[in-house]
């Protein structure tokens, strides 16, 4: 099933949004127990060239030394920290500088390399939080509630085919261009027809996750000038299966939903706020849903800032 | 004798613990009001008996699944499949629904005051569904029987492989489903169109109702011959 959620504030302004989210997440929680996660954008407050990686690191004697080392022969660790996380490993947030955000791909590989790590995200305008659990577990676990932002997505998973785990959760991104991160309800049943030509243009897949496919398609189609709206459109109709998604970029957030209409999603505006949810009752807790607005089959609603 | 009536919060109950209060409270009062329903998914599920039943705000999914008899009203919204097979009463929303309305309903009235999502009235069976608004992409695929008045547009591949019913349509008909044809009104329809809309305070001009049309079937038997 999942669910899946996205806000943005039309001021541009930072606000509360880690909250928000949280409480839109916590009214999906019946459409996906497995794990849920965020993608926060506009409170990161880094310098051009500063980006932060989140790493999963299992708990291994001198394992972190081997993942900072092999950080460090490329750009110095400017700072970091552990954060506090369950099962047989956790994750390690640290900063880094790049001078061209083509670096960061390379880096990740390289600590994707070691055995037992893998990387869960490299961010420069949004911060990634995604662990397996409940809603309110993981945001009490890493104080989702005090993340300030201009717009977010987020995710309640119920895993079909891939693993649970705190990798397999959504969002997901990839790094042919900066900061573009997903959230998905559904099957994309042309998964192999979509992911071939990307791999043939050089798109490195980590998993066989269709909401990592998503993402990369997306980013494609960004890259060669389309805009969102113009991407997601395209999506509907190169994408067969029931599906709805929302893509995250640091100017805001759009939804694209399957021809047939098999997976739900609603919205409603004000002239403060642009809120798209799986139902209702997650809309209901950051805006008033007296118009809400069904997403009809086949259809994109985009909202930038 | 003044009605006797009892409001319920819905807050801290699961959907199954509403549905059963539900049933013991309508031995005792004519009208049970539920605050605070959060788009609950299953209200009023199953509900038998001439109970009126009024819902504080929105309703998820399957609100008014399968009554009989029950006079519902969802002051909000509803979300996907309300009134799914139903078999007689009413359900009244003050708001829009999602995909699915009246699915499979086999009798009793389904009024949406706003818009409907995707495959309103699908494999509906007899009974009656009013959409205020625009209904979307394949409104009664599968029809059965019965009768839908959409007041706004409706959507692409209306009535879908529609078997036997009408649906009558104020405005646009954006493209027409297999064995779906389209014919103007007739007197009884219009004489059948006023009496229903204005029992549920449509308030439509005689030129308003001019522009109704009205899609059925091209074949009884468009699958397996004569």
């Amino acid at each position: 099933m999942c669910g899946i959620a996205g806000i943005v504030y039309k001021d541009k302004k930072l606000h509360n949004i880690g909250s928000d989210m949280t409480d839109m997440l916590d009214a999906l929680q019946h459409r996906g127990p497995d794990s849920a996660g965020y993608a926060i954008y506009g409170g990161n407050n880094l310098k051009k060239g500063e980006y932060i990686l989140k790493i999963q690191v299992k708990h291994q004697e001198r394992l972190l030394n081997q993942v900072q080392d092999a950080i460090n022969i490329i750009t110095p660790i400017k700072s970091d920290e552990i954060l506090p996380s369950i099962g047989d490993s956790y994750v390690y947030k640290c900063k880094i500088e790049l001078e061209d955000f083509k670096d960061l791909k390379p880096l990740i590989s390289s600590v994707d390399a070691i055995d037992d790590v893998i990387v869960l995200s490299g961010t420069h305008s949004f911060d990634m939080i995604k662990d397996v659990g409940s809603v309110l577990d993981i945001a009490s676990r890493y104080d989702v509630r005090n993340v300030k932002g201009t717009h977010a997505i987020g995710h309640t998973r119920f895993s079909t085919e891939s693993n649970v785990d705190r990798y397999h959760a959504h969002p997901f991104q990839t790094y042919i261009i900066q900061d573009i991160s997903v959230v998905h309800n559904g099957q994309i049943t042309n998964y192999w027809n979509v992911r071939d030509p990307l791999e043939r243009k050089g798109h490195v897949f980590e998993t066989f996750n269709d909401t990592e496919c998503l993402v990369h398609y997306i980013a494609d189609k960004l890259n060669t000038g389309y805009s969102l709206e113009e991407a997601l459109k395209q999506s509907v109709e190169d994408m067969d299966g029931p599906f709805s998604y929302i893509i995250a970029t640091p100017q805001g957030i759009g939804i694209a939903k399957d021809k047939l209409g098999l997976r739900p999603g609603v919205m409603a505006e004000t002239d403060d706020i642009f809120a798209i949810a799986s139902e209702e009752t997650s809309l209901s807790k950051v805006i008033d849903t007296k118009n809400i607005e069904q997403i009809y089959p086949g259809e994109v609603r985009v909202f930038e800032i | 004798m003044s009605k006797k009536i009892i409001e319920i919060d819905a807050s801290s109950l699961t959907p199954r613990e509403l549905n059963a209060n539900l049933k013991k409270l309508a031995k005792t009062y004519d009208k049970i009001i539920v605050k605070n329903p959060n788009s609950m998914h299953y209200l009023v599920a199953g509900f038998v008996g001439e109970s009126e039943i009024e819902i504080d705000g929105s309703a998820g999914y399957f609100a008014g699944t399968m009554i009989d008899h029950v006079n519902l009203n969802i002051k909000g919204n509803a979300g996907w499949f309300v009134g799914d097979n139903m078999t007689n009463g009413q359900i009244i929303v003050d708001g829009s629904v999602g995909d699915g309305a009246g699915q499979g309903i086999y009798g009793g009235t389904l009024v949406v005051h706003k818009s409907a999502g995707a495959r309103t009235g699908e494999i509906m069976k007899n009974g009656t569904i009013i959409i205020g608004g625009n209904s979307g992409f394949m409104t009664g695929i599968f029809m059965m029987g019965g009768r839908m008045i959409i007041l706004g547009d409706i959507g692409e591949d209306a009535a879908e492989s529609i078997i036997r019913g009408v649906i009558y349509v104020k405005g646009e008909v954006n493209s027409l489903g297999k064995n779906a044809k389209l014919e103007k009104i007739n007197d009884n329809d219009l004489k059948e169109l006023k009496e229903t809309l204005s029992k549920y305070n449509f308030d439509l001009s005689n030129e308003e109702y001019n522009d109704f049309k009205k899609i059925v079937p091209e074949s009884k038997r468009p699958f397996y011959g004569k």
